[in-house]
């Protein structure tokens, strides 16, 4: 046996010999070729690849244009051009840049910083010189194509915003794709120095909108000049967009927020398409088009009043009155309010041992819920909150969408607050207070809300229960009709209760209400006023004078077939119904004034607290 | 836990094991060169990962007695056959191959570690024959063995790792004793079936075999990629262009520069110094796995290496022998030094293996 193996591994080692002469001789030969191509042929092919020059020039694809409802050009795109060098053609790098100073006014350093930049790109990548030239730069450039041929022009066209600052939150703007985005696949298909959507719309419908970039391949000579071209490859421009906006109310509500801090919010309650969404103060994308400077960007980041910033939808405030909306539908569905009690306001209340005022100091007087509405009394809705509990309340209100996103179709959209024991017990580790009801009542206290919210909140009053997804896409190229659905859930509001709420809102803009700044002859528009304390009110006395208290205003009209519902929210604009209620005003005016709808104003049973369901007295009152 | 001899550990091939790292990482620097970014995403930083991942799988085959392997060969076949037929029915295809498997976060192309699977199964069913020469039944059977797993990577359209098959057979059949009439016959066949072959065969196959014999013919089609190819080699003369400086790879002449031709920007940025030294790496892997063969403990062990080797030299002959324009255009990558994990990581487990049959020659 082992003999057996012994001589059978001889044979194998025998066997084997024979393959090594092969190998050695395979070797030999590749080895061989590499002396024939490299050593002895390797001057003659070192010509033919200095000859063997292709230049890729990239054809960037221009973006989609976006259009408003009406088709109207929000934004589109312009050529421009960048100056590139290309520095396998680069013979004297003194030379270059001694032209790019004295013929491009550049500075040197700036010039050695971009250099320095690209060190680690392949050598026969353009780096850019200088971002969208000017026509005397590209004079120059082509003039001296012949003896600067390492200097060349590239096509990129440029995002234009056709009305600069207006819509700007809600429109966004582009950049250059980052490093660290291109490694993380961030933006799927892109590739360095695409632009890409950074905020608002951009950013959301990015996919959407971007195109497919071309190339150009033209054959150059050994020096770098064009010699031919080799192939093309059209770039296409991407998908055009079309938005719910409505560009002659945006450019009202833009005008009428001019030298003020706050956010106007548009859309039709019926199906949740925003008509206006204006914040100011704004910037203007087209800033951004071209590399932004440094200075500027700071400018712009340090701002305290936050340019950047959408108010409708990426701040939340303090709701303030507005939210006597959300207890009128909390009590009207607890059952509290079926059989319209009343409360007397005499101006203040106390609750566990603490003194809650009326705005109204002298006092309202016997309400009943409308007329705590349009009054906003602050005394009636104590009472309901009292009644109602915190549970309750929170309830209800997440069912109007607060505290949770409405899911727009925007980034960076915040959620707000809606406090409960448990979100306090999760957030501060502590026990809720039920004097914090009281404040919460009058939307005081820890609640927290985006105007959006608001709008989301009064459309579903409007329409009787229709919580709607606002969104700002209308329309795109590129997603087939009839595909893009939005959800919308019907809350549990019975009509019947939600016309009780309008019936207040519209006594509050046409009875001499708190909202009647709003008010316009012949047009049924109902609303709600708020007027949020920054500051306790003692504090307020010796406080500087510009800490004024945020002002809202939230409406929308008709009051019977509502197709329009607006929230105005102005910070440090004093009260709700001097500061806020106008401005709405403008934006319902214009609408009526584009559509003229044949509105006549509806000759309405007079509001039942005044004829009235029997007696004061014999109402049963909740404040016994 | 097994103790390892000391003697085993002392017979660690240090020259051998730099070899294979002074391979890897003329691969890592030449894909560096050639592709952009640095990132762990970019071809580079896998490439970084694949070694390490590579570095691994030796380390954990070395443990292996390959006795562990032969034992339990029909199952480790059988299981291989079934990944390959999962492959054809979820497979995700590349380039037009259908023979990579998703796993997770990364794929994995399964017919690289199935080549070592069928040279284990060849040496070992050849290893336990007694007679000096293999009878037409063996040699059937060993056929079988070989051209099962090649048939179905050949259906997932992956030529050119199907065909690495052949020379495992090949060459183990003829160190197992291949009778000069069987040999005669089998050439007689392969005549016979060139032709056939040829018009079965897929047209750009056609036009890449006719290329190597007149590449001007077709200069900008099918020829082109070998011509440039021969540019990029030749006008790299005797240093090379440099780190990052190859044109020829950085403007897009060279086709599937960091993987099948990988050679190539190697060649025009290191110059003739850099290629001859990783042909001669090359050819000292191959001369160490002979000597191993020739010592190794038994028939088995050294059917193996020879197995391994035979794909070894088969790789490198036909990759480098493309690149330098000497044989038709086939999609294999070079060993150790092309982008790509499934390879780079069976090459590991294979030296492995086979140093492990080399340090294991005098222990039992």
């Amino acid at each position: 046996m082992v003999l057996q193996q012994e001589s059978n591994r001889q044979l194998i080692q025998q066997r084997l010999n024979l393959f090594r002469f092969p190998v050695l001789f395979i070797f030999f030969i590749l080895a061989a070729r590499l002396w024939q191509l490299q050593i002895i042929q390797g001057a003659e092919y070192a010509v033919k690849a200095e000859h063997n020059r292709i230049r890729t020039i990239e054809l960037f694809a221009p973006r989609g244009t976006i259009s408003d409802r009406f088709n109207t050009p929000l934004v589109e795109n312009r050529p421009s051009f960048d100056v590139l060098l290309y520095r396998e053609a680069m013979k004297d790098k003194a030379a270059t840049i001694r032209f790019l100073v004295e013929k491009l006014s550049m500075k040197s350093e700036d010039i050695e910083a971009r250099l320095r930049r690209s060190k680690g790109a392949g050598l026969y990548r353009p780096i850019l010189i200088k971002e969208d030239a000017g026509m005397e730069d590209i004079s120059v450039v082509e003039a001296h194509r012949r003896d600067h041929p390492e200097i060349q022009l590239g096509p990129e066209p440029r995002r234009l915003y056709r009305y600069d600052k207006l819509a700007a939150h809600l429109i966004g703007y582009v950049s250059e794709i980052s490093e660290q985005e291109l490694a993380a696949r961030t933006f799927p298909g892109g590739t360095s120095r695409s632009l890409v959507g950074r905020t608002g719309v951009e950013r959301t419908y990015n996919q959407l909108l971007v195109g497919k970039d071309g190339e150009r391949q033209v054959l150059v000579d050994s020096v770098g000049r064009e010699v031919g071209p080799v192939s093309e490859t059209e770039s296409v421009i991407g998908g055009e967009v079309q938005l719910t906006l409505d560009l002659d109310l945006q450019s009202v509500a833009e005008k009428a927020l001019e030298g003020k801090v706050g956010a106007i919010v548009a859309m039709d309650p019926r199906n949740g398409e925003i008509l206006v969404m204006a914040s100011a103060p704004s910037f203007d994308p087209n800033a951004f088009s071209t590399r932004i400077s440094g200075d500027d960007w700071n400018e712009l980041i340090n701002d305290p009043d936050r340019p950047m910033q959408n108010r409708a939808i990426q701040n939340s405030y303090s709701p303030g009155s507005i939210f006597k909306l959300i207890m009128s539908d909390a009590g009207l569905e607890e059952g509290l309010l079926d059989d319209n009690p009343a409360v007397f306001c005499k101006g203040s209340a106390e609750y566990y041992g603490r003194i809650f005022h009326c705005h109204d100091k002298k006092g309202h007087g016997t309400v009943h819920l409308e007329q705590a509405i349009a009054k906003s009394c602050n005394i009636f809705f104590y009472e309901l909150g009292r009644r109602l509990g915190i549970s309750k309340i929170a309830k209800h209100a997440h069912d109007l969408g607060l505290g949770e996103r409405t899911g727009i179709d925007l980034p960076g959209e915040k959620a707000g607050v809606m406090p409960s024991p448990e979100w306090k017990e999760q957030v501060h580790h502590t026990k809720w207070y039920a004097g914090e009801t009281i404040s919460v009542s009058i939307g005081q206290g820890a609640v927290s809300v985006t105007p959006l919210q608001i709008l989301r909140a009064v459309s579903a009053i409007a329409t009787g229960g229709l919580l709607t997804t606002p969104h700002v896409l209308l329309r795109a190229e590129e997603i087939p009709e009839g595909e893009l659905k939005w959800p919308v859930s019907h809350i549990p509001l019975g009509e019947e209760h939600a016309r009780r709420i309008r019936e207040g809102m519209w006594e509050s803009v046409n009875n001499w209400g708190t909202g009647h700044n709003a008010a316009i002859p012949g047009h049924d528009i109902c609303g709600k006023t708020g007027t949020v304390q920054v500051i306790g009110n003692e504090k307020k006395q010796q406080a500087r004078e510009d800490i004024e208290d945020h002002s809202w205003f939230a409406g929308f009209s008709s009051r019977d077939n509502p197709e329009i519902a607006v929230v105005v929210f102005i910070e440090h604009g004093g009260m709700g119904g001097i500061a806020a209620a106008p401005i709405a005003r403008e934006v319902f005016s214009a609408y009526f004034e584009k559509h003229k709808p044949k509105m006549i104003t509806s000759s309405s049973p007079a509001p039942d607290f005044v004829t009235g369901k029997g007696s004061v007295a014999s109402s049963p009152h909740l404040n016994d | 836990m097994i103790k390892l001899d000391q003697r085993f550990i002392l017979d660690f091939d240090w020259l051998w094991f730099l070899a294979i790292l002074a391979l890897s990482g003329a691969g890592v620097v030449a894909i560096w060169s050639t592709t952009d970014g640095t990132s762990l995403n970019s071809y580079f930083g896998k490439q970084i990962i694949y070694v390490c991942c590579g570095l691994l799988v030796f380390l954990t085959v070395l443990y292996f007695n390959y006795h562990f392997f032969s034992d339990f060969i029909t199952i480790i076949y059988l299981a291989g056959l079934a990944v390959l037929g999962l492959v054809l029915l979820i497979g995700r295809t590349t380039h037009g191959n259908k023979s990579w498997i998703d796993v997770g976060i990364f794929s994995f192309q399964p017919s690289e570690l199935v080549k070592i699977v069928v040279i284990i199964a060849l040496a070992k069913y050849y290893s336990g024959l007694d007679g000096e020469y293999l009878g037409i039944r063996e040699l059937l059977v060993g056929a079988a063995i070989a051209f099962v797993p090649a048939l179905m990577v050949l259906s997932e359209h992956d030529l050119g790792t199907a065909i690495t098959f052949f020379p495992i057979w090949a060459v183990l059949s003829c160190l197992a004793g291949i009778r000069r009439k069987h040999l005669i016959i089998l050439i007689a066949i392969a005549i016979a079936a060139a032709p056939i072959a040829w018009f079965l065969m897929r047209g750009y196959r056609q036009g890449r075999i006719e290329t190597v014999f007149n590449p001007q013919n077709d200069a900008r089609r099918l020829g082109y990629q070998t011509i440039q190819s021969e540019i990029a080699i030749g006008s790299g003369k005797f240093l090379g262009k440099g780190f990052k400086q190859g044109s020829q790879g950085h403007l897009g002449f060279l086709p599937a520069r960091h993987t099948d031709f990988v050679f190539a920007v190697l060649s025009e940025e290191r110059g003739f110094l850099g290629s001859i030294a990783v042909l001669g790496l090359f050819l000292f892997l191959c001369l160490r796995l002979f000597r191993t063969a020739r010592d190794a403990k038994d028939k088995l062990g050294s059917m193996i290496v020879v197995g391994v080797l035979s794909v070894l030299i088969f790789h490198i002959v036909i990759n480098i022998g493309m690149v330098e324009g000497l044989l038709p255009i086939i999609g294999i990558p070079l060993p150790f030094v092309s982008a790509g994990g499934s390879s780079l990581i069976s090459y590991f487990a294979s030296m492995s293996l086979c140093m492990g049959i080399r340090m294991r020659r005098y222990v039992n």
